[in-house]
């Protein structure tokens, strides 16, 4: 309950600088929505010239890739600031702002901000998933929109888990510039229909790491219906992430020395 | 005049210097590219499978281009030259180059070129691990011009690409933050610039009003001129427009530099 209010006072203090910054929130939405866009232009581009991709048509393509968006507007909205400055705090010592606050310290440096631009592109990102699902004549009833929000939930604990993951590193190697990157990369994976991997690739991105199954799962809900078994899969692939998340983020904080770390 | 570019030398091998520090990170961003490669792999080759070539190329000369894309990106592409020309300027630490004979431009030109050799190189290990995956896949032309008109193709698009950062850090001059704005050019030039997929599978119309724009040349051109996908008389036309933007970007540098400084208050010692 307090960690609710904390959070939520986090969330009142951003939304304030947010409306002093209003220029800068609308370049940052814009950011988004260009990022956004990339990604449907390039789709689009590709079934110009080709029929399918590992059988998924166009549209097909579009509400992956649009569940994909969506998750990670909502990590941008909810933790990305605070995540990356994460970064750059253990390297300059600003870190110890942190150390110094009552409560978890994960909780603290990775809740601090939240970004609104984040959650205006998750309702554009939403619009494509309606937008795919209406043109391949879907009607998700209500129990599957709610276990649809269910997976996206999923998803969002797994990149955000990925995300400190990434991050953490810099507990290690000082400069995490770079490590970030590794986010970027594998959420590349979730923008890909899991029928495309081979034997290899499979193993280490559909089983292995958590990048194919945070959209592909919640997609194929709206696709072709309820599957408990990727269901329970993707639930426990969030728990797992997270807690090793958790874990590499304490081991690194133990290594933190402050301003000379 | 080897007087003159004498502190340049100094200013690239301190950069030097200065990047090795961070080897494992470009290490680590050489690996994280080999994972993009991966998911290009598998996205182009399965759009590959209901069809022999798209664009008229086949699966190996379009996994060529995207493999010449990361390499080029490695050894000439801007990553952070604007966050840190825009933090010189915005801590007061460009006060130092305007009271001692030194240009920043070609300071920052050096240090850049130090940056992009260290990564550069860098990528090459990972991608060398990955050769025996890749080679099959590999298909080059074979016509000398290209490489012959392919190098001066690199260097200019260096330039543009520094050009274009080296704006951009400016801007703060005028702007109290730039990071918008750049990640706003990156997501324009991930598709302008021929990342996302080959500029050529572009609509006809799309595709030649891109060759204007300065976003074709920071990558695509040397890619495709690289990797066949454009012939001998566009290469030469291209690399007139090419050497056009330098021009022009460099004029609009200058023009911002002074235009900037007439705004730059330096407080403090």
């Amino acid at each position: 309950m307090n960690y609710a209010r904390i959070w939520l006072a986090s969330a009142r203090y951003s939304i304030t600088r947010t409306l002093m910054f209003r220029g800068d929130f609308a370049v940052w939405s814009l950011v988004e929505l260009f990022w956004m866009t990339t990604n449907l232009v390039t789709i689009t581009v590709i079934y110009d010239h080709t029929s399918g991709i590992a059988n998924w048509s166009k549209y097909e393509m579009i509400l992956l890739v649009g569940t994909a968006m969506l998750i990670q507007r909502f990590l941008m909205g909810f933790f990305w600031s605070s995540i990356f400055e994460m970064g750059r705090n253990v390297r300059s010592g600003n870190f110890d702002f942190f150390l110094a606050q009552p409560g978890n310290v994960m909780f603290m440096a990775t809740t601090r901000k939240i970004d609104p631009d984040g959650f205006v592109n998750s309702l554009v990102a939403l619009a494509v998933v309606v937008y795919a699902a209406h043109r391949l004549h879907l009607h998700p009833g209500v129990g599957d929109c709610l276990l649809y929000a269910l997976m996206v939930g999923c998803g969002l604990v797994i990149h955000y888990s990925v995300l400190v993951l990434s991050v953490s590193m810099v507990f290690w190697i000082t400069n995490a510039q770079g490590v970030e990157g590794g986010y970027f990369t594998l959420t590349e994976f979730s923008r890909l229909p899991k029928q495309a991997f081979g034997l290899v690739t499979g193993l280490i991105f559909v089983w292995g790491l958590p990048a194919v199954v945070v959209s592909n799962v919640p997609a194929s809900l709206l696709l072709h219906g309820f599957e408990p078994r990727w269901a329970v899969w993707l639930a426990a692939v969030a728990a797992g992430w997270f807690a090793l998340a958790v874990f590499v983020f304490h081991r690194g904080l133990r290594r933190y020395t402050s301003a000379s770390s | 005049m080897f007087y003159f570019l004498n502190k340049y030398r100094h200013a690239f091998l301190v950069g030097l210097q200065g990047n090795l520090v961070y080897r494992w990170n470009f290490a680590a961003r050489g690996l994280f590219s080999l994972f993009h490669l991966t998911a290009i792999f598998i996205l182009w080759g399965a759009a590959f499978q209901g069809t022999p070539t798209i664009g008229g190329f086949g699966l190996g000369a379009t996994m060529t281009y995207f493999i010449a894309l990361l390499v080029l990106q490695f050894f000439i592409s801007a990553f952070n030259e604007d966050y840190q020309i825009s933090e010189d300027i915005r801590n007061g630490l460009i006060n130092q180059f305007l009271l001692k004979p030194i240009n920043y431009f070609g300071y920052r030109l050096s240090v850049f070129a130090a940056a992009r050799l260290v990564s550069g190189a860098l990528v090459l290990i990972p991608l060398a691990v990955a050769l025996p995956f890749l080679h099959s896949y590999l298909t080059w032309p074979h016509e000398g011009w290209r490489l012959a008109l392919g190098f001066p193709a690199v260097v200019l698009s260096a330039l543009v690409q520094f050009s274009i950062a080296y704006c951009f850090g400016l801007l703060t001059f005028w702007l109290l933050e730039i990071q918008g704005f750049v990640i706003l050019s990156m997501a324009v030039e991930a598709v302008l610039g021929g990342q996302m997929f080959p500029l050529d599978l572009l609509p006809a119309p799309v595709f030649h009003a891109v060759k204007y724009l300065p976003f074709y040349y920071q990558m695509y051109f040397p890619a495709a001129i690289f990797t066949g996908r454009i012939d001998l008389a566009d290469t030469e036309s291209g690399l007139c427009l090419e050497l056009a933007w330098v021009l022009g970007l460099l004029a609009l540098t200058e023009l911002l530099w002074r235009r900037g400084l007439r705004r730059h208050t330096a407080v403090g010692g």
